[in-house]
């Protein structure tokens, strides 16, 4: 028998104009390293770093479930709303928690659409972190596919949403890995997906922006994945180029979700990184 | 490749968890390679008989071409970025998806598990 060290609580904080009760966890004690699940899954993805004794030995790890994703539930009256993620929602969301959890300028890791509002917050709220991990992160991707294939009457979302980023899992993560995280996309709530989705593919406000970033002050480190074919090295390259100061580490073995599908092969590109921040 | 097909399918055959998945899929999917055809004639999840062209008189519903040289890198155990996934394949220019996408989709990870199930096992490799 073992008891992982990881711990959950709920903290509710007010949102875009919501009051929002989110679920996060946490392990570790030190600097605080705030970390973003990606689209259409929830802080599972984090696991293994949250379970890492060397990492949270000198980082206090917390990640949270975005309102309506995993333990977080959707705010009053969404039985009635069609869940559409914006830029202003998700940065305030993230800023909520920063000031909700009392946490003192963290390090900001965001994977796939965490690493979009990463780099947002980067460019509109640097003062609220120290640094940040862009990981599996570009600028803009606009979709080659059909945001409405994931919420159908007539079909299984969360199973096509699985199915599609399947295409994003290297063929070198250990196959329970690859389960598991397809597994978080399966579960996920009718339309969660395509909502997030929207913010990702259609949403193309940082496009003209990162040159504000001043990593002088706080410091921008891209990590991508080979088998990353939603973000690929290609476009993490491109947008690392337009931040002046920012670096990038590509992974040979790794795709879109780093540090659930290949928590092995990740870990010391994400301690490399946090080696990075202040 | 005739003999891969059959392989695919007699490999079907014993994926009880796949009869399952495709337990709603009857449909024939065109799988062409170097301009060869193959019709796949499913049937409540199974192959019920692979159909060579070439055939214009075949209906289906939705077709995969690509090369022969990506798929069996496609089929080993640890394909190079891009030939690792079919949707990849397309994405790097090597395959192409033709006629109805959506009910590629709906079924999309059956008809990807189906189609990997020739992938060499890593175990068996390492």
């Amino acid at each position: 028998m073992s008891i992982e060290q990881i711990t959950g609580r709920y903290v509710t904080v007010e949102a875009a104009g919501r009051r929002q009760r989110i679920y996060f966890e946490e392990a570790g004690q030190g600097r605080p390293v705030l970390c973003l699940h990606t689209a259409g899954s929830d802080t599972r993805q984090w696991r293994h770093i949250l379970n890492d004794p060397e990492i949270t030995r000198g980082n206090r790890i917390i990640a949270f479930d975005m309102p309506w994703h995993g333990k977080s539930l959707p705010p009053e009256g969404f039985m009635t709303e069609e869940y559409l993620l914006t830029t202003e929602a998700y940065m305030e969301t993230v800023l909520a928690v920063v000031r909700g959890l009392g946490l003192d300028r963290p390090v900001l890791a965001g994977v796939s659409m965490g690493g979009r509002i990463a780099l947002q917050l980067a460019v509109h709220h640097p003062d609220a972190f120290s640094g940040f991990l862009a990981i599996e992160a570009s600028d803009f991707q606009p979709a080659w596919y059909d945001i409405d294939w994931f919420q159908r009457p007539d079909a299984h979302g969360g199973e096509m949403g699985a199915a599609l980023v399947s295409t994003n899992i290297s063929p070198h993560a250990p196959e329970a890995e690859r389960a598991n995280t397809l597994w978080m996309f399966m579960q996920s709530g009718p339309g969660v997906f395509r909502g997030d989705l929207s913010f990702y593919t259609r949403d193309d406000s940082l496009v003209g922006q990162l040159h504000r970033i001043d990593t002088a002050r706080t410091p921008v480190h891209f990590i991508v994945g080979a088998y990353d074919f939603t973000c690929t090295p290609e476009d993490a390259r491109r947008t690392a180029d337009q931040v002046a100061g920012a670096t990038l580490a590509v992974m040979d073995e790794v795709g879109h979700f780093p540090m659930s599908e290949h928590p092995e092969a990740f870990r010391p590109f994400f301690v490399e990184g946090l080696d990075r921040m202040p | 490749m005739m003999e891969r097909m059959r392989r695919i399918q007699a490999m079907l055959d014993a994926a009880p968890h796949l009869h399952r998945l495709g337990a709603l899929f009857s449909e024939t999917v065109l799988i062409k390679v170097d301009g060869d055809e193959f019709y796949l004639v499913f049937d409540k999840g199974r192959i019920d008989r692979v159909v060579e062209g070439p055939s214009k008189k075949t209906p289906y519903r939705f077709g995969f071409i690509t090369d022969g040289a990506a798929l069996e890198e496609f089929w080993t155990a640890t394909p190079a970025p891009g030939l690792h996934d079919i949707f990849a394949m397309v994405k790097i220019g090597r395959a192409e998806i033709v006629g109805d996408m959506l009910l590629l989709v709906r079924n999309l990870r059956f008809f990807k598990e189906v189609l990997a199930l020739p992938r060499a096992r890593r175990e068996a490799v390492e």
